[in-house]
């Protein structure tokens, strides 16, 4: 089992991911890159920041969080759903390096989900904390106002080929078949 | 190597020019290294395959490289039915360097390279556009473009989804020139009440411009069928087998969308551009380029009149690239060599800077194209709601200079303000007609007073979205139909708009805007490249702005006048 470290997060992979049982857990996946060859995010928020806020808004809402780490995707509708369908509730976040992230309930079709956050370029510690709180209310059964989701017609100059290269770089990484693994995160982030 | 000398102090010191450079609008702009082996390449690969056919009893029996047996269904689509075998063994030996000097050569004509073109593989046209520059490839679009006259396409949508900005901002972009108007929307369940608001505005005035509706394919069908759109742009295809499979579709499956359309008389075109495979991780190792050649070539294959492409919304990748804007331009061209209809891009927001807009610009409007933008924001951009164009409402009056400044024909117009008043008025009040008919939530006349001299949705008087949807679902569950807004507006006391939306249904009846290339002229003819093809030939021929026309592009909203200076006409 592997360690990576990011500044302010070690991820320490314990195990072969299972199902979880309790009816409050919120299952936050990461993506194959995260936190090891990759250390922020496309706008450079930390890693270490990222889990941080989604874990607090989580807690916040009275949610019980696990981490996983996907080695055979990247694809973002593949390692929220997987988060899903490990859950207890059977309610996932899916992050990918870059930022993208997306909740999602185990019953949903996978290319369906209650909450997309396609441009990652907009994402900032306030919405991946926001997304922890929303997730952990529909982990109790609750349906909060959808995270506002923002736009920007200048992302596409901006950051469209450095997102390309980024999903690029983070395929490279997938280990073909490779079973989800059980995280214990290490956050040392002062923020 | 001696060593350089060591600093004290490690904090570089920068220069005040330097921060004035790094501070330039094109510096917020995205700029990536090459990585050919996944395809993050624009034109220039050493992975693309090398040109090869070889053809046996009457078909392809291997195409750049492979081998029937181990094509993938594009190859097949493309070999099957794009690929003119009676023309593929000379086109082929022709070579690429001949083939480019033929589309730069004025003393060849354009059939004569349509009858090459229609014998060339995909890597076979790769390697002819590689050797030309980005002037040679604007000779060529000059050239190769099917219809003589060029135009323009306009987007008119609002952040708000609002139809009577949308029905205003039709009538505005149909006095300024444009041919074709396409909306879209934020809140899909809206689609039914914007597009009706496209389709009446679009129809006053001089009228005849044709509208479309961006939607999942089977509702914009569903709305072209039923003539409260005039044709349909967003069919898109991919240039790897795996892209097209994640989007459930194959070359075939879009072939028998496209005969749909046909069947009913009504214009459409594939989408395509370089960057979508690979910004999907999917290109197969293959150049940006190679890979939307093969997407031409399988519109070709699936009869389809034309193509808009130009990366369209992946234009942030090939513009990140070395040489991606001059792919894009060859990409364009491309399509205009197999005889594709070309509504060249132009349409997305490419770029921070002024200068790299402008840039971006000059291979469409300067060689002319189709449609020089598939879609020119008729709206402040903050209202686009295709994430943005390359310009905008804001932009009107530069692109009527730079039309003016070269002599080009760009499509556009300086329209005073009056005149363009008096069009959004007029817009407005049919649209309230139209609604009151078909009991649609009403439109009061201090919306329309407000909307006539707004600029974007937000100085707008905000609508009951809630009733506005209901409405909207009511269209649908009706059946309502493009004769059912003729009615609506010849009882309303608008009975010339009435007569020109029921000239553009008529057109499907008589299929003439299935030609290539065809627009509705000033009498609501057809324009295609039929009764206007290109008629280039070198110096003095082609399309010249001339005439009356000229006349009317020399006007700009401030010029000062030669008979007396202390005045200014317009």
């Amino acid at each position: 089992m592997a360690t990576t470290t990011a500044p302010g997060i070690e991820l320490r992979e314990i195990g072969r991911a299972g199902h979880g049982t309790r009816p409050d857990e919120v299952v936050l996946a990461l993506s194959p890159g995260f936190a090891g060859f990759f250390t922020r995010t496309i706008t450079d928020i930390p890693h270490a920041q990222v889990v941080r806020q989604i874990l607090a808004g989580i807690e916040e809402q009275g949610g019980q969080a696990r981490v996983i780490r996907l080695h055979a995707t990247a694809d973002l509708a593949a390692v929220a759903h997987t988060a899903a369908r490990l859950s207890g509730s059977g309610i996932g976040i899916g992050v990918l390096s870059r930022g993208t992230s997306m909740i999602h309930q185990k019953d949903l079709p996978r290319l369906s989900s209650l909450e997309l956050f396609p441009q990652s370029p907009l994402m900032t510690p306030e919405v991946f904390r926001a997304i922890g709180r929303n997730a952990a209310q529909y982990a109790k059964g609750e349906s909060p106002q959808p995270v506002p989701t923002l736009n920007d017609q200048m992302a596409r100059p901006r950051w469209q080929a450095k997102a390309a290269l980024l999903h690029l770089k983070e395929c490279e990484l997938l280990v073909k078949g490779a079973p989800a693994t059980e995280v214990e995160p290490v956050i040392d982030d002062p923020a | 190597m001696p060593s350089l000398p060591h600093h004290e102090n490690p904090t570089p010191r920068h220069s005040l020019r330097n921060q004035i450079l790094e501070d330039r609008p094109v510096n917020q702009d995205g700029f990536v290294q090459e990585w050919p082996e996944v395809g993050m390449v624009a034109m220039d690969s050493e992975f693309d395959p090398r040109p090869s056919i070889r053809i046996e009893n009457g078909r392809v029996a291997e195409m750049d490289g492979r081998e029937r047996a181990d094509f993938d269904f594009l190859d097949q689509f493309i070999a099957d039915h794009a690929i003119d075998v009676d023309a593929a063994e000379r086109a082929m030996a022709l070579g690429p360097g001949t083939v480019a000097r033929m589309l730069v050569d004025p003393n060849v004509t354009r059939d004569e390279v349509l009858r090459t073109a229609r014998g060339l593989t995909p890597a076979a046209l790769l390697e002819t556009v590689r050797r030309m520059n980005i002037v040679e490839i604007m000779m060529g679009m000059q050239k190769m473009r099917a219809r003589r006259t060029p135009a323009n396409q306009a987007h008119c949508t609002s952040a708000r989804d609002n139809p009577l900005q949308v029905a205003m901002e039709a009538a505005e972009a149909s006095l300024r020139g444009f041919s074709e108007l396409e909306t879209t929307l934020g809140v899909v369940r809206y689609a039914p009440l914007v597009a009706i608001a496209l389709q009446v505005g679009g129809q006053v005035g001089r009228g005849g411009r044709l509208t479309q509706c961006a939607l999942e394919e089977a509702t914009e069908l569903d709305l072209g069928m039923r003539g409260i759109t005039a044709y349909a742009e967003t069919i898109s295809v991919y240039g790897t087998e795996s892209v097209f499979v994640d989007g459930d579709d194959t070359p075939w499956s879009k072939a028998f969308l496209a005969a749909a359309y046909a069947s009913r008389g009504i214009k459409m075109r594939f989408t395509s551009g370089t960057g979508s495979e690979v910004q999907m991780g999917n290109a197969e190792g293959r150049s940006m380029l190679y890979l939307e050649i093969r997407c031409i070539l399988v519109t070709k294959g699936a009869g389809v009149q034309g193509l808009q492409n130009g990366s369209i919304s992946c234009i942030g990748v090939p513009g990140a690239v070395p040489s991606g804007i001059r792919a894009v331009a060859a990409e364009n061209m491309i399509a205009s060599m197999l005889d594709l209809e070309c509504a060249s891009g132009n349409d997305q927001s490419f770029s921070h800077s002024p200068m790299r807009r402008t840039s971006r610009l000059m291979p469409q409007i300067m060689a002319g194209t189709d449609f020089v933008c598939s879609g020119y924001s008729a709206t402040p951009n903050y209202d686009n709601m295709f994430a943005g164009s390359n310009v905008d409402a804001e932009d009107y009056d530069d692109w009527n200079a730079i039309q003016r400044d070269y002599q080009i024909d760009g499509g556009l117009q300086h329209v005073g303000e009056a005149e363009i008043l008096a069009a959004r008025s007029r817009a407005g009040h049919a649209l309230q007609a139209v609604f009151a008919h078909l009991g649609l939530p009403p439109i009061t006349d201090r919306e329309i007073e407000t909307a006539v001299y707004a600029h974007g949705s937000n100085d707008l008087l905000p609508r009951d979205v809630l009733e506005d949807l209901k409405g909207a679902q009511s269209v649908t569950d009706r059946g309502v139909t493009g004769l059912d807004l003729v009615k609506a507006l010849h009882e309303g006391g608008f009975a010339d708009v009435a007569d020109h939306l029921l000239t553009v249904l008529r057109q499907r009846v008589s299929g003439d805007l299935l030609q290539t290339s065809a627009i509705l002229d000033d009498n609501l003819e057809p324009l295609s490249a039929v009764n206007d093809a290109n008629d280039y030939t070198g110096p003095g021929t082609g399309y010249r702005p001339s005439g009356e026309r000229w006349e009317r592009m020399k006007r700009l909203r401030h010029v000062t006048s030669a008979e007396n200076p202390e005045l200014e006409v317009s």
